[in-house]
């Protein structure tokens, strides 16, 4: 089986966030981009995948800076991907989902994948519109929130289940298929050093931005306005009281009458 | 200016989910004047399409399809699309469930549009384009975007817009056809479906009020507590990691960052210290109350109100004055009895 796994540079969930000096998005001056969230799952699932079918194959792609791109592409590799894209973001364009879907794409036509597999949303912005976004930019069924990714050999099919609202859907559909992963199997691995090493010299194929910016719209359609923390939250406002009853009638008629969130 | 703009409704059980009155009223600020249409899709659509039509939209479209039974993004994505285009529809508001977010990716690939998702608020609108707000950073922080262009694909967040009123005329009811599929994205087919463990109450990331529990509960039966409160506040119940990793709730009552993600208008946090673990789940809530036995506990510093205390007593006097100031009879009788 050939898998493409997705994966976005993010800022380390430890970073201080802060406003970039415009105001208008986070400030990653000192910020390290890391693999993270659901895309460590998809790298998981991915390699799960491979392990249990004989043969298979995985390729990890990213977008973005060449510097960030390239760092978590080895820790892709690190971790026992077989090979790496890097798509070359252009230089300060701002993308949309659909934009980004059509640059992504260009990773995908390198060669046929059985499946494409992304975390269900990126561990930065979270928007979680790309796997259907991409999935319908190359015309292929398109699931995310999804659990439990099996591949049967048998009917050449694929089988999982699918978070809703309401519960969980089971499908089975055949390759190729685009998934946004919500959980893989097991918890992500970690690198061995020995393996990290490795992968500081293994190659990675690069698509220049040039490549990139040509299948890009002609203008950007989305751009940030502003990156807003809240008020920094000044601890809890403290209901004193004698009796629990106290406690209840205090926190009631605030609840009502001042933050007016009661039914 | 005024512009039209399409409204996507999924029901839930034969009923319009409440997802889709919000992106009514959503679609209706942003029309400026011009017209908006409700769009539900799948089968059986009478009963969600009458729904819809007293929930401030112009007209109502039921696009009925067996394609378009079970939520497969990329048909729907080609039927909403579609309706866009026949109704001469610039701005297309997807709700704000799961599933929406997967129509706004899939919608603004097949209709070449920026799209995002998650929206929170609508901050502004003019002649370019419009501006919305959404949650980043597991809630950390809150990134306002301005999308442009001729058309637009937003998909807000459960609870943040508040569902019109309802009509007291029914706007019409039309159909209109599917467009035709390609075979390729209609592979593959449903199997089954196992419905999540119910909390009894609305579900956990719809849910207006949430009220969860952490290990200071010390045993599952005493999540009883809980639920009583949850029913007095007609709330969802969540629970903490500690708590589904105990065995104690399914996987499913989980917030936090491999749980579920809520911003309900009130968060109850019973019995939970507050690890960044969960607070990542439920920091974008409205309004947070604590109620904790440790002073020091973490979720008094994110909580807005806090109640030191032992919870055992605290929350059936909060659950007994909530009845009370709703007019609720106690469990057990009737009212009237």
């Amino acid at each position: 089986m050939e898998i493409l796994v997705l994966v976005k540079p993010v800022p380390e969930s430890e970073s201080r966030l802060r406003p970039s000096p415009d105001g208008r998005q986070l400030d990653t001056e000192g910020v390290k981009f890391v693999l993270a969230g659901y895309d460590e799952s998809a790298v998981e699932q991915a390699l799960l995948l491979k392990e249990s079918v004989p043969g298979s194959k995985v390729r990890a792609v990213a977008l973005g800076p060449a510097a960030r791109a390239e760092e978590v592409l080895r820790a892709t590799l690190a971790l026992g991907c077989d090979a790496a894209t890097l798509l070359e973001a252009p230089p300060g364009r701002e993308l949309d989902g659909a934009e980004t879907a059509r640059a992504l794409a260009l990773a995908a036509a390198k060669g046929p994948a059985d499946l494409i597999l992304l975390g269900k949303q990126s561990g930065d912005q979270e928007t979680g519109i790309l796997p259907t976004a991409l999935a319908a930019r190359i015309g292929r069924p398109g699931f995310s929130n999804v659990l439990d990714l099996r591949w049967d050999p048998g009917s050449n099919r694929f089988r999982f289940a699918r978070a809703t609202e309401a519960g969980e859907e089971r499908w089975e559909v055949p390759a190729p298929l685009v998934v946004g992963l919500q959980q893989a199997w097991n918890d992500p691995r970690t690198a061995k050093l020995q393996n990290i090493l490795r992968s500081r010299k293994l190659p990675i194929d690069r698509i220049p931005a040039a490549e990139v910016a040509a299948a890009l719209g002609p203008a950007p359609r989305e751009s940030a306005t502003k990156f807003l923390l809240p008020p920094p939250r000044t601890g809890a406002k403290m209901i004193e009281y004698g009796r629990p009853e106290e406690a209840a009638e205090q926190l009631v008629r605030i609840l009502r009458d001042t933050a007016r969130v009661l039914p | 200016m005024s512009r039209g703009v399409l409204a996507v409704a999924e029901s839930v059980d034969g009923h319009l989910a409440a997802s889709g009155r919000e992106a009514a009223a959503a679609a209706r600020s942003l029309s400026e004047g011009g017209t908006v249409t409700g769009l539900v899709l799948g089968t059986a659509l009478a009963g969600p399409a009458g729904e819809l039509s007293r929930a401030g939209v112009d007209r109502v479209l039921t696009m009925e399809a067996p394609a378009l039974e079970g939520r497969r993004a990329l048909p729907w994505a080609a039927g909403i699309a579609a309706a866009a285009a026949a109704t001469s529809a610039s701005v297309v508001v997807l709700p704000g469930t799961a599933f929406g977010r997967e129509l706004a990716g899939a919608v603004g690939s097949l209709w070449d549009a920026p799209a995002t998702a998650g929206v929170t608020e609508i901050v502004g609108s003019d002649a370019e384009g419009i501006e919305v707000a959404r949650p980043a950073f597991g809630g950390r922080a809150t990134q306002r975007l301005k999308l442009t262009g001729p058309r637009i694909v937003l998909a807000l967040r459960a609870n943040s817009v508040p569902p019109a009123p309802p009509a007291a005329v029914p706007a019409p009811i039309e159909p209109i056809p599917a467009p035709e599929l390609a075979a390729g994205i209609l592979a593959g087919e449903p199997v089954g479906f196992a419905a999540a463990a119910s909390t009894g109450g609305p579900e956990l990331t719809q849910a207006a009020i949430v009220v969860s529990g952490g290990r200071g509960l010390k045993a599952p039966e005493n999540f009883a507590l809980l639920e009583e409160l949850a029913r007095s506040l007609g709330a969802a119940v969540g629970a903490s990691r500690a708590v589904t990793d105990a065995g104690w709730k399914p996987s499913s009552y989980q917030v936090g960052q491999t749980g579920k993600s809520v911003a309900p208008q009130l968060y109850v946090a019973v019995g939970i210290s507050g690890a960044i673990q969960h607070l990542v789940g439920m920091m974008s809530s409205r309004v947070i109350v604590a109620i904790n036995s440790d002073p020091n506990a973490p979720i008094f510093r994110v909580a807005d109100f806090g109640i030191v205390g032992d919870l055992f007593q605290i929350v059936p006097a909060l659950t007994a004055e909530i009845r009370r100031v709703r007019g609720l009879a106690e469990p057990g009788r009737s009212p009237g009895a």
